[in-house]
């Protein structure tokens, strides 16, 4: 980052007149989009007669969270500290954390200068994941819509190239601007990173390792050799 | 009944529409919060329509990526479900099958099969989506991550900002490497985005051209993909 932008946040109107509001739209909001989550298969019974049963339910719930539980735990943990409080709103309600949201309030946070965890950095961070939602819910609709269209209009080689190379790619270009960022943990990180893949831990174990690791690093330089972030 | 006379209905467009009305909404709220608080505190309208830019610029690649991975969910179930799954989705396609998958083994049937019936595809309209209700709940109970964190740190801004810093890089190491790991494009893609990146963001730096991150980004990862994908054959 070349300059690090410092504004001048009152922090009692930053609680007053921005987290509590946004924390009673988000806890309600939240609330509705987990209810209206049983809304199809409620709708689907009216229409058909179907419903699973509680055998069914019980089974599929389990096998579901075998793979789920882990993400449940790991992802707070990696997305809080850089999206803040309305970015996880979005990021467990829509979805998308890596990907889209991150990224995007990054680049966000990287144009206006500001540092993560501050609260110059949560307000931009909000303003970088709630416009890629403004820009991916209609445009997954459209998509949805217009299906064959796009089969027809783009080319099978640059549909391979999206399907297999895009998430890499996203990874890796979000990599290379923290590296810049936070340079001095990197090589721990990458180390952090590396070994539980080689040892196979299931990966969002793997995540936490990293993650947590990297920060038990970064709490030791600052507490020990008194080096900042 | 077959389920496929029933599986692209305007009902599950309506509760794909519901759901990502709420998406918006909060989405909506929360940007105008933020900017008018930014405004209030003094800072230019110019930065934060830049911020909007960088934000736009980034999101184009990987949404597009989500449309077209949506056609393998489209084509597997429904137009349909893929919105009203992805539009205001938790899971990725790939989750989303796997839970399909997952519903079907649980109704005793095979997801992708002819012999699939409408029992199935009730077990996956249900399953697909209570299977992200651990997010949503977290989402709900938001205001306590932040006290936990509050908590962790003792409120040290010192170590806030190093948290924040560390859980950044981590993050985007992990996944980074388990990508580069499997070789071939997937390393090609990741080292070639990475180098790109960092080379524009510090191009902008050196050009004193900040605005230029707007697009640092979004280009990195159209050239690591193009990339992987040449590499790759």
């Amino acid at each position: 980052m070349a300059t690090v932008r410092e504004w001048h946040i009152d922090p009692v109107a930053f609680e007053r007149d921005y987290l509590k509001p946004i924390h009673r739209v988000g806890t309600i909001t939240s609330t509705l989009i987990f209810l209206a989550l049983f809304l199809p298969s409620i709708w689907l019974y009216f229409i058909t007669g179907v419903f699973p049963d509680w055998q069914t339910i019980l089974t599929g719930f389990g096998l579901a969270m075998t793979y789920a539980i882990p993400f449940y735990i790991s992802e707070p943990i990696a997305y809080y500290p850089i999206v803040g409080n309305a970015g996880w709103y979005l990021c467990g309600t829509i979805g998308n954390g890596s990907n889209l949201r991150v990224p995007c309030a990054a680049v966000a946070q990287e144009v206006a200068g500001v540092k993560e965890g501050t609260m110059e950095g949560e307000l931009v961070a909000a303003v970088g994941v709630t416009v890629s939602v403004f820009v991916s819910v209609p445009a997954i609709f459209f998509g949805a819509l217009l299906i064959n269209q796009i089969q027809q209009f783009f080319p099978a080689w640059l549909m391979d190239a999206f399907n297999r190379f895009l998430l890499p790619a996203v990874f890796g270009s979000v990599w290379g601007q923290f590296i810049l960022r936070g340079w001095k943990y990197a090589p721990f990180a990458f180390v952090l990173a590396l070994v539980p893949i080689l040892y196979k831990v299931h990966s969002a174990w793997a995540l936490v390792i990293c993650v947590l690791g990297t920060m038990v690093v970064g709490w030791a330089m600052l507490r020990f050799l008194k080096i900042e972030a | 009944m077959d389920w496929k006379e029933v599986a692209n209905g305007l009902w599950i467009w309506i509760c794909g529409g519901i759901t990502s009305g709420l998406g918006l909404y909060m989405a909506y709220y929360f940007y105008k919060r933020a900017i008018s608080f930014m405004h209030n505190s003094g800072v230019p309208k110019e930065e934060t329509r830049s911020m909007v830019r960088g934000a736009v610029i980034t999101a184009i690649g990987p949404v597009l990526s989500n449309i077209f991975i949506m056609i393998a969910l489209a084509v597997a179930i429904s137009p349909g479900l893929a919105f009203q799954r992805e539009g205001v989705g938790v899971g990725s396609v790939f989750t989303e099958l796997v839970q399909a998958s997952n519903a079907a083994i649980a109704a005793g049937e095979k997801f992708g099969d002819p012999s699939f019936t409408i029992k199935g595809f009730a077990a996956a309209v249900f399953i697909m989506n209570i299977a992200g209700w651990g997010w949503a709940v977290e989402a709900i109970f938001t205001r306590y991550l932040g006290k936990a964190r509050e908590k962790l740190t003792g409120g040290d801004p010192k170590l806030l900002a190093v948290i924040a810093a560390c859980s950044m890089v981590a993050v985007f190491s992990y996944y980074s490497v388990s990508n580069a790991i499997k070789g071939n494009g997937f390393l090609v893609a990741v080292v070639v985005s990475l180098l790109s990146s960092m080379f524009l963001f510090k191009l902008a730096d050196w050009m004193k051209r900040p605005h230029f991150k707007e697009w640092a980004l979004g280009i990195a990862m159209f050239v690591g993909m193009i990339a992987g994908k040449l590499y790759a054959g």
